[in-house]
């Protein structure tokens, strides 16, 4: 008895740090969606500000009813589909289901970058328009063996002769399926569904390749909207927590009322079952209406756009640009004065983008980089800037005209401009020792194990090279291998972290004293944490400039035109370049940035250098390129 | 029986559109040299020749299938006695754990990470926790426990999940039995419980294995960047280096690993579980 009662305070303190386990992080979530600064790690202050930014966004609330009606689609059928083939196997011939098997491992154990690569470039022969299908098909075809691998053991571990007796005793197949097997297995199914929907729900990759045309999830949207930490998707998950509560509270308080109402009278019974009923169906209806609101939504836009597609052929424009690069009413006041509807879609990177580009997907407006502006000039990806469309033209700064990778500006319309260099902490690291040092600081031991570096390899790359002297261009093998020397050394006596975009919110809490920073994203650091300074190093940096381009099978190409001067006014880039904090390209709202006194004029990381003679840009090299990520990898696993 | 096998063909059919034509364009993208010119293959082995000759590659390859395999033993041994322990709690208990053990899942694996990175910081609530005691701060962050941390939590829902289906519904007469045949409670479990849960355990360690490979983000995240996985190497190839190739190749040379080691794990699965029977 004693015994009994001491396994039950063991099995007690078990579940209790389990679940302390499990809802620490979530509670942290909370917590922060509350928070009033822009960091998801230090708190400052109570605020309601995330949930109004995110009920403001539309594409937020659209994003969620896209993730809840796909996964719920894709877990019904995933379940069906891989019980009904599990239960099929255990009386197939063993090659059948090795073959099953085997297949069904891959979803599971390949990346996720490998599954969306061959999916993307399978819909791209089949030539279909990607969206709300595309991905739909793309979950259940890897939610199903997540179904299977939970369904088989439950019927492994299943009396074979359990469905011969059932047969024997008169039932069909189907009634022995329904009334013998599955009442069996229920276990398996259940946690099959569940993992089936985790699965379709925390989906990025796989569903950022199969999907466009503006279906996004919410996993979409969480992995753009960490590009500029914006704590948001704190508030975003906190409602889904929420919501998710509440829809299981509901299913599961109705038995346990019943079972308090005692032994139910058959008429109870009746009004249960049909409470079950009205259960079922209010969540059908649920489901129908956020796929047909999303679809008549936009209906009933496209009746007010009568008069732009007239003018411009159609009222659509589908633009393609990094995440969080666009100020906050940019896209509405467009839409507003030219009675067109924008969907916008965001890339992580240039890479990412030419991917999509190479599998055919069109867009009307795309932002890459020079050096892949210089690839899709190459790769006779565009179409000519038609330069009596864009009057605007007239407003761009001196410093943006006539850059390296399209001189004549024949192809591309600035967008933002910026460098590279290094935020630090004034308070623990001597201006005038960085300054000195420029990029060898990354050499000196005194910071071991305070610094961040960007893991990127161009990036890397360029500060060795500018460090040694060299152009950040070379493809001199010598040269390759001192740089490598440089980061290897830097790696292995500095033992740096590297990092991608957590690097803004660590710097933002002053977790380290050096980072390598982009000139935007360390303005946005110098604005929030006053400790922080900005320097471009005196041997030379990387300029930068992203520029707006139209793809040769752009669907609407007047509107493009149309979009690209708009950006170009006063208005739009001013809340473009207030909003991101990267260098206008317009030259009225530079000015007034970078000399206003409540704008950036004392934020040193605003303005990049122009003209100075060390700083180089990129030039497009794709051999290079992997050399240099294979040098890269080294320098990262080899210590 | 016949019905019951014709069950399966539209399965087969579905996987073989949808999973092996897609894979077979990566198993192309493996066995050709790189150009621009797509019509043209020119087959070559020199991918697979370029990472099997870099002893840094076949690091990073040990590496991912070391941290997988630690993440799974430790899911295997944390995830066990969890499991076991709700499913003894009585029917309603037992379902409502089971869903606050899920629900964390549908949170975004990216946020979940971010939390993390916060929790375990030397100023966060951890280290905080630890001070009250006189302890620390002890460095969490960017370590091999805060990498294996975040595993365990992202994957060990999976495998409690697995190994929970198999104890659920588990024939009590069977139990019975065994008491009313004098074996005791640990005997019980070893003998009886242990192996008829076991087709659980083995597809629970299939689906923390198999993902733990091919993670990349909580690595990233929580290790700074210095854990170069195998994923990681992969992910960049695709998306920083541009070349397909390399990258379809070394996801081969993955899968062609993880298929054997799976292989032989369901294969001392079936003779265990035929020596139980017997």
């Amino acid at each position: 008895m004693n015994e009994a009662k001491r396994s039950g305070v063991g099995s007690k303190i078990i579940l209790i740090l389990t679940l302390a386990f499990f809802y620490l992080p979530i509670l942290y979530i909370v917590i922060f969606s509350f928070n009033d600064s822009r960091s998801l790690t230090k708190f400052g202050g109570f605020s309601l500000r995330w949930y109004e930014k995110m009920f403001a966004d539309s594409t937020m609330m659209e994003a969620v009813g896209y993730t809840v009606a796909i996964a719920l689609l894709a877990t019904v059928i995933s379940t069906i589909v891989g019980t009904v083939t599990a239960i099929g196997l255990t009386k197939s011939r063993r090659i059948l289901t090795a073959f099953v098997e085997r297949v069904n491992d891959l979803p599971v154990m390949n990346p996720d970058i490998v599954t969306a690569i061959s999916l993307l470039m399978f819909f791209s022969v089949l030539a279909v328009r990607k969206g709300f299908l595309t991905m739909l098909l793309a979950h259940i075809m890897f939610c199903v063996p997540y179904v299977m691998l939970s369904v088989t053991p439950k019927l492994r571990s299943l009396d074979p002769n359990l469905i011969e007796a059932a047969m024997d005793l008169g039932a069909t197949p189907m009634q022995a399926l329904t009334r013998v097997i599955v009442p069996q297995i229920r276990p398996g199914i259940v946690s099959g569904a569940l993992i089936a929907f985790t699965m379709s729900f925390d989906d990025f990759v796989i569903s950022y390749f199969a999907t466009g045309n503006g279906v996004n999830n919410i996993s979409i949207l969480v992995y753009t909207m960490s590009k500029r930490v914006n704590p948001s998707i704190n508030a975003l998950s906190t409602i889904v927590i929420l919501l998710i509560t509440l829809a299981l509270g509901i299913v599961n308080l109705v038995p346990i009322l019943r079972e308090k109402s005692g032994a139910p009278s058959g008429a109870e019974r009746g009004v249960l079952k049909r409470r079950r009923l009205v259960l079922a169906s209010v969540a059908g209806i649920l489901t129908l209406a956020i796929v047909v609101g999303v679809a008549s939504g936009s209906g009933s836009v496209r009746r007010r756009q009568q008069a732009a597609i007239e003018k411009y052929g159609s009222a659509v424009l589908k633009l393609y640009l990094p995440g969080e690069y666009l100020g906050e009413n940019v896209i509405s006041n467009f839409e507003k004065e030219f009675g067109v509807s924008v969907i916008v879609e965001n890339f992580d990177s240039n890479e990412m983008m030419y991917t999509k580009l190479q599998a055919g997907d069109a867009y009307d407006v795309l932002v890459p980089s020079d050096y892949m502006i210089e690839r899709l000039i190459a790769g006779n990806y565009l179409q000519p800037i038609d330069h009596s469309l864009v009057p605007n033209l007239n407003n761009l700064a001196d410093a943006v005209v006539g850059l390296d990778y399209d001189v004549d500006g024949k192809w591309s319309v600035p967008y933002f401009w910026g460098s590279v260099g290094l935020v630090y902490n004034h308070e623990n690291v001597d201006p005038a020792v960085i300054k000195e040092k420029g990029w060898d600081i990354l050499h000196d031991t005194d910071y071991a194990g305070r610094v961040y570096v960007y893991d990127s390899e161009r990036d890397s790359f360029m500060m060795a090279f500018k460090a040694l002297g060299y152009s950040m261009n070379t493809d001199d093998p010598a040269q390759i291998e001192a740089a490598y020397e440089w980061l290897r050394q830097m790696n292995n006596t500095m033992s740096p972290i590297y990092v991608t975009d957590e690097v803004i919110d660590s710097m933002i809490n002053g977790y380290q004293d050096i980072a390598v920073v982009y000139s935007g994203d360390a303005t946005v650091i110098l604005d929030e944490n006053e400790d922080m300074s900005f320097l471009m190093p005196d041997e030379g940096t990387n300029i930068w400039c992203d520029a707006m381009v139209i793809p040769k099978n752009a669907e609407n190409p007047k509107l493009a035109h149309e979009f690209i001067n708009y950006m170009l006014t006063y208005e739009a880039a001013f809340d473009n370049s207030e909003t991101v904090g990267y260098a206008s390209p317009n030259a009225e709202v530079l000015e007034e940035m970078s000399t206003q006194e409540d704008l950036y004029a004392e934020n040193e990381a605003y303005l990049p250098r122009s003209g100075y003679e060390r700083d180089e840009m990129f030039h497009d090299n794709v051999t290079l390129q992997r050399e240099l990520s294979k040098y890269w990898i080294r320098v990262k696993a080899e210590s | 029986m016949k019905q019951f096998r014709s069950m399966t063909y539209p399965y087969v059919a579905w996987i073989s559109v949808m999973i092996v034509v897609p894979m077979l364009l990566i198993v192309l993208y493996a066995f050709t040299e790189s150009g621009n010119d797509v019509l043209t293959f020119r087959f070559t082995l020199d991918n697979f020749a370029r990472f099997v000759t870099d002893r840094v590659f076949l690091a990073v390859l040990w590496r991912s299938l070391c941290i997988a395999l630690i993440t799974t033993v430790i899911c295997v041994l944390l995830g066990y006695p969890i499991a076991y322990v709700i499913a003894q709690l009585p029917g309603r208990g037992n379902t409502i754990m089971i869903l606050l053990i899920t629900m964390p899942t549908w949170v975004n694996m990216l946020v979940r990470t971010y939390a993390w990175m916060g929790i375990l910081q030397d100023e966060g609530v951890l280290n905080g926790l630890l001070s009250v005691f006189g302890i620390g701060p002890v460095p969490m962050i960017h370590t091999s426990f805060a990498v294996i941390l975040g595993m365990v939590y992202n994957f060990i829902p999976f495998m409690i999940l697995q190994i929970h289906t198999s104890l659920d519904k588990m024939d009590k007469n069977l139990l019975n039995a065994a008491a009313d045949l004098g074996a005791d409670g640990l005997h019980t479990f070893l003998r009886v419980t242990l192996p008829l849960s076991l087709p659980g355990v083995i597809s629970g360690i299939t689906l923390v294995f198999l993902p733990a490979v091919s993670s990349f983000f909580i690595p990233k995240l929580l290790g700074g960047g210095q854990y170069v996985l195998v994923g990681n190497v992969i992910e960049s190839q695709f998306l920083t280096s541009g070349d397909w190739n390399f990258g379809s190749a070394i996801s081969l040379i993955m899968a062609v690993i993880i298929m054997l080691s799976m292989y032989l794990t369901r294969k001392a699965d079936v003779s265990v579980a035929s020596a139980g029977k017997e």
